[in-house]
C-alpha cells in the first residue's frame, strides 16, 4: 500500500514525460504532412480557386472525371507511368550490372563509384537545365553534330524523342544510388557459397542465377519499387529539362499539378491529381511492406 | 583459363572507364565553358579555351541583379541547419520513448509516421500552402523550415528508432536507479550513444534539404524575394537558357560548394546512403 503511494506519482511523471517526449514530433508531422493530405482529398471534391474568402463548394466526383475525361491530364498519368515504370527499371538495370563490376574494392573501383554516384549531390533542377544546354536545339551535341556536318537530332524538339531524353538524363542522375544500394546488398551474399560455387566449377552466370541472384531478390524488389515511388513525382527535371513540352510529350503529374492547375487557380482539379499520385504511392508502398515483410520471414525461415 | 580471364577483365576496366566518362563529360563541358563567350561555346563546346579564357561571365552570374548567389548559399545552408537541428530535437526524443514502448503502441504509432514516408511531398504543396497560410507562415522562412520538417520527420524517425532499439536497456535502467528522469537519461547516455547515426541522418537530410526546388519554389515563391540555390538558378537561367553564358557560370557557381563538400566527405556520405537504406 505504502509502495504504490510512493511510486504513482512517479509513474505519472513519467509517463508525462513520454508523452512530452512524442508530443512535437506529432505536432509538426500531423500539421504540416498529415493534414495536407486529409485537405487534399478534400478539396478534391470540390470548387474553389484558393481565395481567402471563397468557401470551397461540394462537387461529387466532378473534378475525378474531369481528370479522368481530359485527353491532357491521362496524357500525363501515361507520362508519369512511363517515367516511373521505364526509370525504375533502367535505373535498377544499371546500378545492379555496375553494382556487380565494381564489386571488389580497389582503387579503380572506388573512383568509378564516386563518379557514378556524385550526380545525386546535385539537385535535379541543376541536372535538368545542365543536360538542356548539352541535348537541346542548339546544345553541345547538336553543335558537334552540325561541324561533323550531319544533320542535328531532335533531342528535347520532337515528341517522341523528348520523354526518352528525359528518361536519360533521370537514368544518369539516379543510377548512382541504387549501385550503392546494391554494393550494400552485394556484401550480404554469403561468401562461402560463392567459394562452393567456385569449386564446383560454376561459370560466372551460373553462380550469379543460382547463389547472386536468389540472395539479392528481396533487395531487387524493394529497390525497384522504392525508385518506382520517388520517379512517381518527377518534376524539377520536367521544370528545367523540357518545361513539359514539347506539346506536352514529358508533362507528369505533378508538374501538371504544381505548373497547370495551380496556377490556373483550379485547386479541386490540383487536389484530384495529388490524391491520384497518392494512391499510387500507397498502393506501391504497401507492395513493399508486404514484399518486405515476407523477405524478413524468409530470411527467418532461412537463419 | 588465364588469358580469357585477363581479357574479361580488360574488357570489364574499358566498360567501366567509358560509363565513368560518361558520367564525368557533362561536369568538364559545365567547368570548362563557363569561361568562354557565346560564339566560343557554340563553335567549340569541348575544347578548353585557355588563351581567352575570363572570369568575366562568372562575375557576371556572382554579381546577378535578379540572385545573388552569395545570399542563395546562406539560405540554403540557414535551412539546412534549421530543418536539421529541428528535426533532431523533436526525433530524437520521440523515438527514444517509442523505442521504449511496449510493441503494440509503438508499433502503431511507428507505422503512422513510417506511412509519411510514401507520401511524394511535391504533390501536396498546394494544401500546405493553405495550411500555412492559416498559421500565417505562407511566404516565410519559418514557414518552409517546419514544412521540410515535417518532411523529414518519417525517415529521421524510423531510422533513430531502429538506431535506439537495439542500445541495452540496461543503460536505461541504470540511469533510472540513480534518480534520472527520461530527459536526462536521453540526454547524457542515449544522445552521446547516438554519434553515429545522427552523423548519417544529417548528410541525407542536408542533401534532400540542399537540392529541393518544389517547397521553396511553391512555400516562398518569387513574391518574397528570398531565393535559395535552386530557387534562385531558376530565376536566373530559366528564361535564358540559351544564353550560355548565364547558364553555365550559374550552374556552376551553384554547385561548386556542394561537390567540394562532397569530395572531401565522399567516403561518409556513400557509407552513409548505405546504412540508411539498409536501416531504412
Amino acid at each position: 500500500m505504502e509502495r504504490t503511494s510512493v511510486s504513482k506519482p512517479r509513474a505519472w511523471r513519467d509517463l508525462g514525460a513520454r508523452v512530452s517526449m512524442v508530443v512535437p514530433a506529432v505536432l509538426v508531422y500531423v500539421a504540416l504532412l498529415v493534414v495536407p493530405v486529409i485537405y487534399a482529398i478534400y478539396y478534391s471534391f470540390t470548387e474553389y480557386n484558393g481565395f481567402p474568402h471563397r468557401v470551397p463548394e461540394f462537387v461529387g466526383l466532378d473534378n475525378y472525371r474531369t481528370m479522368f475525361g481530359s485527353d491532357d491530364i491521362t496524357g500525363t498519368m501515361v507520362v508519369t507511368a512511363v517515367v516511373a515504370v521505364v526509370g525504375a527499371v533502367a535505373v535498377n538495370l544499371a546500378a545492379l550490372g555496375l553494382a556487380l563490376l565494381l564489386r571488389r574494392t580497389n582503387r579503380f573501383n572506388t573512383f568509378g563509384r564516386v563518379v557514378m554516384f556524385y550526380p545525386h549531390v546535385l539537385s535535379a533542377l541543376v541536372v535538368g537545365f545542365l543536360w538542356q544546354a548539352i541535348l537541346g536545339p542548339q546544345g553541345v551535341v547538336n553543335t558537334m553534330l552540325e561541324k561533323a556536318g550531319t544533320d542535328s537530332l531532335p533531342f528535347l524538339s520532337d515528341p517522341d524523342w523528348a520523354l526518352w531524353s528525359m528518361i536519360l538524363v533521370i537514368v544518369w542522375s539516379l543510377f548512382g544510388v541504387q549501385l550503392i544500394l546494391y554494393l550494400a546488398g552485394l556484401q550480404a551474399v554469403p561468401a562461402d557459397l560463392l567459394e562452393a560455387a567456385r569449386i564446383d566449377g560454376a561459370s560466372r552466370w551460373q553462380t550469379f542465377r543460382a547463389v547472386t541472384w536468389p540472395s539479392l531478390a528481396s533487395t531487387v524488389t524493394v529497390a525497384v519499387i522504392t525508385s518506382g515511388i520517388s520517379l512517381l513525382k518527377t518534376y524539377d527535371v520536367v521544370v528545367s529539362l523540357t518545361g513539359g513540352g514539347p506539346a506536352g510529350s514529358t508533362k507528369t503529374l505533378a508538374y501538371s499539378i504544381l505548373a497547370v492547375s495551380f496556377p490556373q487557380r483550379d485547386i479541386g482539379l490540383a487536389s484530384a491529381q495529388a490524391v491520384l499520385l497518392i494512391v499510387a504511392a500507397a498502393v506501391l508502398a504497401i507492395t513493399v511492406l508486404v514484399l518486405r515483410r515476407r523477405a524478413e520471414d524468409d530470411a527467418e525461415s532461412i537463419g | 583459363m588465364k588469358k580469357t580471364l585477363t581479357s574479361a577483365a580488360t574488357v570489364r576496366v574499358a566498360f567501366v572507364s567509358l560509363v565513368s566518362l560518361g558520367m564525368l563529360v557533362p561536369m568538364y563541358l559545365l567547368v570548362v565553358n563557363a569561361f568562354k563567350s557565346q560564339q566560343e561555346i557554340l563553335a567549340n563546346p569541348f575544347s578548353p579555351s585557355f588563351g581567352t579564357a575570363t572570369f568575366q561571365y562568372l562575375a557576371d552570374a556572382w554579381n546577378n541583379p535578379d540572385f545573388s548567389i552569395l545570399k542563395g548559399y546562406g539560405v540554403t545552408i540557414a535551412l539546412v541547419l534549421c530543418v536539421n537541428a529541428l528535426a533532431m530535437a523533436v526525433c530524437a526524443p520521440a523515438a527514444y520513448v517509442l523505442a521504449r514502448t511496449p510493441k503494440p503502441i509503438s508499433r502503431l504509432l511507428l507505422f503512422f509516421f513510417v506511412a509519411g514516408m510514401f507520401i511524394p511531398t511535391q504533390v501536396i504543396l498546394v494544401p500546405v500552402i493553405f495550411v500555412l497560410r492559416g498559421i500565417g507562415l505562407m511566404g516565410t522562412l519559418p514557414g518552409l523550415i517546419l514544412f521540410m520538417t515535417a518532411t523529414t520527420i518519417p525517415f529521421t524517425l524510423f531510422v533513430f528508432f531502429g538506431y535506439i532499439r537495439v542500445l541495452p536497456r540496461s543503460l536505461d535502467e541504470a540511469a533510472a536507479i540513480d534518480g534520472a528522469g527520461r530527459y536526462r537519461t536521453l540526454w547524457r547516455i542515449i544522445l552521446p550513444l547516438m554519434r553515429p547515426i545522427v552523423a548519417t541522418v544529417f548528410i541525407l537530410n542536408s542533401l534532400s534539404v540542399w537540392n529541393d526546388f518544389a517547397s521553396p519554389q511553391m512555400i516562398l515563391g518569387p513574391g518574397s524575394g528570398v531565393y535559395t540555390v535552386t530557387t534562385g538558378v531558376y530565376a536566373a537561367v530559366g528564361q535564358y537558357s540559351t544564353d550560355y553564358t548565364k547558364v553555365f557560370p550559374t550552374l556552376l557557381l551553384a554547385v561548386i560548394p556542394i561537390l567540394v563538400i562532397f569530395v572531401v566527405m565522399q567516403r561518409h556520405i556513400m557509407s552513409g546512403l548505405a546504412a540508411g537504406a539498409v536501416k531504412g
